[in-house]
């Protein structure tokens, strides 16, 4: 186990090291970050509006807290190794990692999260700007917002296996383009970036519970912003283990038959 | 030894003008497809040492160095000339090949191709010549080299019919016909070469622009390709300007030679004269019967093997130490020869590092 | 005007048109050879008309109009959407990558040896020809939506449509052309265009809902505006005669100052000293 944090912290460093040089590329992607919770946001706000007011049991601030809340939860937890995987299949750029006795996924893990500390110098000031901007309302709750905590690393964690998983689907075809389309429009109904989900219709909000979504993204938003009573709470909880659980078996399984094919087709 | 116009003021106040008639020097005489009299390039760029004290200087006030590319260069080329710029890598071969086909504009100096001013990019001008650069494509990469000639038929508007006829003879003279149907990405780099020069070539131009167009290329292509220019200067009275660091290229096409280096022009003539001029020495070759002969009294060793010595020997001296070995040696066989023209251009580019 | 200046009206449209039909002519020949494109091209489409579809149906399943637009408005506003970007996907979008990629190869100077004007080489130079399946889907969405509002769209409003759409168009190619005008001093220009896409997206929704100041910014600073919402405005109903004059007005002006720089541009990038 220490072996693996020396190797983390390693990894860490030149990682912060190279994505300096590629700051400039940094801070535009992240105005790709910004811009669709706050186009939600004003929209949201409008429909609230011309509802008198509130819709759904949401205010125009109340919509702002939680997209704002959105936006740094979405940026915690997301990645980018589908493309990533993409470039490294049609390059051939893979081989080199799989002969190292490190499993790649810490690799990514590490990038993921050195970018995540990087970008912090410019999310912190760009949510204090956004929250004097658009006035939210938050009525946080101690309780709420320290098991916000934990559920956004699961969060992070499951997220994080089940898009590695997904981009592994590059070993078998590079149509891999369709196919994150539709991994990404699940997330944006289902983890709540469209709407919270407590608006959308019923048999969303079912398939949300069930599927792995809502806890990837939606639950540590909606636990931060007290929105859930405590058995909700814990039970969205037990839903994170389930789901990180069934994350690893899934990558387990689809690494074992993607390194193979790998190098049975060759880079 | 900067001796000519360009220091700083002169760089300012000489500015490129258009040639009028009356203005002459030999070089501008109309008959000549390629007229260039003082033709000079400066960049300027920053400089900055390393360090953080300096990157933060350099904020402030803006170091910087001025890069004579082309130093005022002047030769004329007769049209169907075929003309070598023969010069290291960073000579200026390539700045000046630019300022002829009208890419970059010259800081001083005139320039006149087909009558034309080159950096003024008429239309008229650019219809007659074209440029092929051994490095880069224009083909375009993931469609069949037949679409990218369709794309340039279409730009140069060539008439259907003369477009067949030309496309006709391209295929056949550079051997294209399993090429046109495949995707350029699909090609080796021989034939994607083959297929870059035939591009270049279907309007017909009149001046041929080669920046060192084999380079990479196995020995056999570039052979193939020598021979393709050499023919077409031949058939359509092309003129032709190839720059090249292989010395092969050059020997094989162009009678004529220009040497350029540090920007410099310090040759022009034909290659024999180069060898004259340059190299101070011959090299004198003896086959001696039962060999194991010191030959260095007669002048210096440089290849001694199993009964055939080579001599290298002053020129002026060649006469008679050829007249020493035959009488006072058993030589079965003496040839003189020229040193290879490799060490010649060397022996160039080293004296004129020593200026 | 300089060099290869020739207006670019009168015989210049002409030799644009019949430049175009030639690289686009080429380019689908080639396409159609590779028909698996086009369906992962329709799929794609197909998603993301569905995303957006869906987006709209869960608002208007809280409220019966955003900002005075009818839900069958927003549908005709998400059909503008895809037919502008499908057009940008087309050719607009892959030629300026293209050309940004030549500055960086050093292989513009193949299209600055060509007797043809290099800003329109450059323009036309890529084409992607299954992203017209946008443009399809859009247009189906658009007339769907069309029928579906009445009788509110007559002929005039059609001719001012494609008024506001060729402006809308204009707009945004002289705002990536001069974006793309910077590879010639900075490498890594690319990256700003990644800004556009992003940005893009407000355009599904009406402008006017956003804060004024954002507004702004979608209107001069990214061009999503008079790219998506005006030429919409003008089929439903909603354009006011100064705001498509504005449109007219930007649209030349934007052109003329994109072509201004890319001449400039090219005179600095062939060292051509002041």
């Amino acid at each position: 186990m220490k072996g693996l944090v020396d190797i983390y912290a390693t990894l860490f460093k030149t990682d912060l090291a190279v994505q300096f040089q590629y700051r400039a590329a940094m801070v535009i992607w992240l105005i790709g970050l910004v811009v669709q919770p706050v186009i939600y946001l004003v929209v949201w706000s409008t429909v609230a509006e011309s509802q008198g007011g509130e819709v759904g049991g949401f205010t125009g601030a109340d919509f702002a807290a939680y997209y704002i809340a959105m936006m740094v939860a979405n940026h915690l937890t997301f990645t980018w190794v589908m493309f990533e995987f993409e470039y490294r299949v049609r390059t051939g750029a893979f081989s080199p990692l799989l002969l190292q006795p490190l499993h790649p996924i810490h690799r990514d893990i590490a990038t993921n999260v050195a970018y995540k500390v990087m970008t912090l110098v410019v999310i912190v000031p760009v949510t204090g700007l956004l929250i004097w901007i658009f006035a939210p309302r938050f009525e946080l709750q101690g309780w709420a917002v320290a098991l916000s905590v934990p559920a956004l690393v699961l969060a992070f964690f499951t997220r994080f296996l089940v898009e590695w998983s997904l981009a592994l689907a590059a070993f078998w075809t590079t149509r891999v383009n369709a196919l994150n389309q539709v991994y990404f429009a699940a997330m944006l109904f289902l983890a709540g970036r469209i709407a919270p989900l407590e608006l959308m219709p019923g048999w969303v909000q079912t398939l949300a519970n069930v599927l792995p979504f809502r806890w990837m993204l939606a639950f540590p938003v909606e636990l931060f912003l007290g929105r859930l009573t405590v058995e909700e709470a814990v039970h969205g909880l037990c839903m994170q283990a389930v789901g990180l659980t069934l994350a690893l078996i899934l990558i387990s399984l689809v690494w074992g038959r993607g390194a193979k094919r790998y190098s049975a087709v060759g880079s | 030894m900067c001796t000519f116009v360009l220091d700083c003021t002169g760089y300012r106040a000489n500015k490129v003008r258009i040639l009028t008639r009356e203005e002459n020097g030999a070089a501008m005489s109309e008959g000549l497809a390629i007229a260039v009299d003082g033709l000079s390039k400066e960049y300027v760029v920053p400089v900055r040492e390393g360090g953080l004290a300096a990157a933060l200087a350099s904020l402030v006030r803006r170091r910087t160095r001025t890069v004579e590319a082309v130093r005022e260069i002047s030769f004329g080329v007769e049209p169907g000339e075929m003309v070598g710029f023969l010069g290291p890598n960073g000579a200026g071969k390539t700045t000046s090949l630019k300022m002829l086909s009208g890419l970059l504009h010259p800081s001083a100096g005139e320039v006149r191709v087909l009558g034309h001013v080159p950096f003024r990019r008429e239309r008229e001008f650019l219809r007659q010549i074209t440029l092929v650069m051994g490095n880069r494509n224009q083909l375009v990469w993931d469609i069949p080299v037949l679409d990218s000639f369709e794309r340039n038929r279409a730009i140069y508007r060539i008439g259907r019919g003369e477009y067949r006829e030309t496309l006709a003879e391209l295929t056949e003279l550079l051997d294209l016909e399993e090429l046109l149907s495949k995707p350029v990405r699909n090609l080796s780099l021989g034939e994607r070469m083959k297929c870059e020069i035939g591009v270049a070539l279907l309007h017909r131009p009149r001046i041929l622009f080669l920046d060192e167009p084999t380079i990479g290329l196995d020995v056999t292509m570039q052979r193939r390709i020598r021979a393709f220019i050499a023919e077409y200067n031949q058939r359509y009275g092309a003129t032709v300007l190839l720059t090249s660091h292989y010395m092969a290229d050059v020997e094989a096409l162009c009678r004529r030679v220009v040497v350029i280096h540090h920007g410099r022009l310090l040759f022009d003539g034909d290659l024999a004269s180069l060898v004259q001029r340059f190299s101070p020495h011959k090299t004198i070759v003896v086959d001696l019967e039962g060999g194991g002969v010191d030959l260095s009294g007669y002048g210096e060793v440089v290849e001694c093997e199993e009964g055939r010595v080579a001599l290298r020997v002053p020129k002026a001296d060649t006469a008679r130490v050829t007249g020493l070995l035959l009488s006072e040696l058993p030589v079965l066989d003496l040839t003189v020869e020229d040193p290879p023209i490799e060490e010649v251009i060397e022996q160039v580019f080293a004296q004129e590092e020593q200026m | 005007m300089g060099p290869g200046g020739e207006a670019i009206l009168g015989g210049g449209i002409v030799n644009l048109a019949r430049l175009l039909w030639v690289f686009f002519r080429v380019g689908l020949m080639n396409e159609l050879a590779y028909r698996a494109n086009f369906y992962v091209q329709f799929v794609q489409s197909l998603l993301d008309l569905g995303v957006a579809l869906g987006s709209l149906g869960v608002v208007f399943a809280h409220t019966d109009n955003l900002n005075g637009w009818l839900p069958a408005e927003l549908v005709a506003l998400l059909g503008v959407y895809f037919l502008m970007s499908g057009l940008i996907g087309t050719l607009i979008q892959p030629s300026m990558q293209r050309f940004m990629e030549d500055v960086r190869q050093g292989t513009l100077d193949f299209t600055l040896t060509k007797p043809e004007d290099a800003q329109v080489l450059v323009s036309i130079s890529e084409v992607r020809i299954w992203r017209l399946v946008d443009v399809l889907q859009g247009g189906i969405v658009l007339l769907l939506a069309l029928m579906q509002i009445g009788t509110r769209t007559g002929l005039g409003e059609v001719l001012i449509f494609g008024v506001a759409l060729i402006a809308g168009g204009t707009i945004v190619y002289s705002f990536w052309l001069i974006l793309a005008t910077f590879s010639f001093w900075f490498v890594r220009v690319e990256n700003i265009l990644v800004i556009f896409q992003s940005m893009y997206e407000a355009g599904r929704w009406p402008i006017g809902i956003y804060p004024r100041w954002l507004k702004m910014a979608l209107t001069f600073l990214v061009p999503i505006a008079f790219a998506v919402t005006v030429p919409a405005e003008a089929l439903v109903g909603r354009l006011t005669g100064e705001v498509l004059v504005g449109a007219i007005g930007l649209a030349v002006g934007m052109l003329a100052v994109a072509r201004l720089f890319w001449k400039w541009g090219v005179k600095q990038y062939s060292g051509a000293s002041a």
